[in-house]
């Protein structure tokens, strides 16, 4: 990614930590130095926003409920193997 | 397998469960499946794709538990240990995706081709508020994207951004170093993410 202002290896640097700064899991410095370089790019930034809406679709990508019928089988199944 | 610290078994709140049927309360087992049934389905669904598979796994895990529940000691929390027989059976069975052929991803691939191919603008699918982007089509496509993940990647991803457990709780299910669960996660973000891009361009 190309960056005026900066070494195009602070964005590749970046680029392999993304997730990590998004799901607080770097150092305090890391995350300074990170959110510095931030300020200036503007293709890190929207590297940033495109991966944490990636995640977050993930998150409320929803759920679909059992089908009743399996849960009946399954409970039956459940009910018929030998006590323990 | 990561060290645990602190007792699992005074943060789990189906501790107590657990403890009874051991004891010998089999018709309290009901209550396990009917707590966790409709997450192993889903999470079936995410990893598999189709109903029966779901049901498939739903099912094995849950006689696996029957099982070997006598000899479940607490050592993590109930639903780590019910997460890492699922995704046990999930891997014995093989149930690879034709659109996913087991393969490594590189942090490379998912780097912009050339300087014309990067981005300067947040693109309005990750600018807007998230309930005018998720619609049904949309929730089709992600569903389709996470299948097409190589299954190593696939598992973090589910575990992570789906089922919510965190870096340490993904690496004992699956018997990860943190770091493994990290960079796995990530590269299955950027694929998501490419996959995103793609149908949003084309749209």
């Amino acid at each position: 990614m190309p960056d005026a202002k900066l070494p195009h290896q602070h964005c590749l640097d970046l680029f392999g930590r993304l997730s990590e700064y998004l799901d607080n899991e770097l150092d305090g410095s890391i995350c300074r130095s990170i959110e510095a370089h931030l300020a200036q790019c503007e293709a890190c930034q929207v590297c940033l926003a495109t991966l944490r809406r990636t995640a977050a679709l993930c998150r409320e990508a929803g759920s679909q409920p059992v089908p009743e019928d399996f849960s009946r089988r399954l409970r039956a199944l459940i009910a018929s193997l030998p006590k323990r | 397998m990561t060290k645990q610290t602190g007792s699992p078994k005074k943060s789990d709140p189906d501790a107590p469960l657990i403890e009874a049927v051991q004891a010998g309360q089999n018709t309290l087992f009901s209550e396990l499946v009917k707590r966790y049934e409709g997450a192993l389905y889903n999470f079936g669904m995410k990893m598999c794709g189709a109903t029966g598979d779901a049901e498939d796994l739903v099912q094995d895990t849950f006689v696996n538990v029957f099982r070997y529940l006598k000899d479940f000691r607490h050592e993590t929390k109930f639903k780590n240990w019910l997460y890492r027989i699922a995704a046990s059976v999930c891997i014995k069975k093989r149930r690879k995706s034709k659109f996913a052929p087991d393969r490594e991803l590189s942090l490379e691939e998912f780097l912009p081709a050339d300087e014309a191919a990067v981005d300067l603008k947040v693109p309005s699918w990750a600018a807007l508020p998230l309930d005018r982007v998720l619609n049904k089509e949309l929730r089709g496509r992600l569903q389709e994207a996470i299948l097409a993940l190589p299954e190593k990647y696939r598992v973090v991803l589910v575990l992570r951004d789906i089922e919510g457990f965190s870096t340490e709780e993904s690496g004992q299910i699956l018997n990860l170093t943190p770091s493994n669960v990290k960079v796995r996660l990530h590269r299955a973000r950027l694929f998501l993410r490419d996959r995103l891009k793609s149908y949003f361009e084309d749209a």
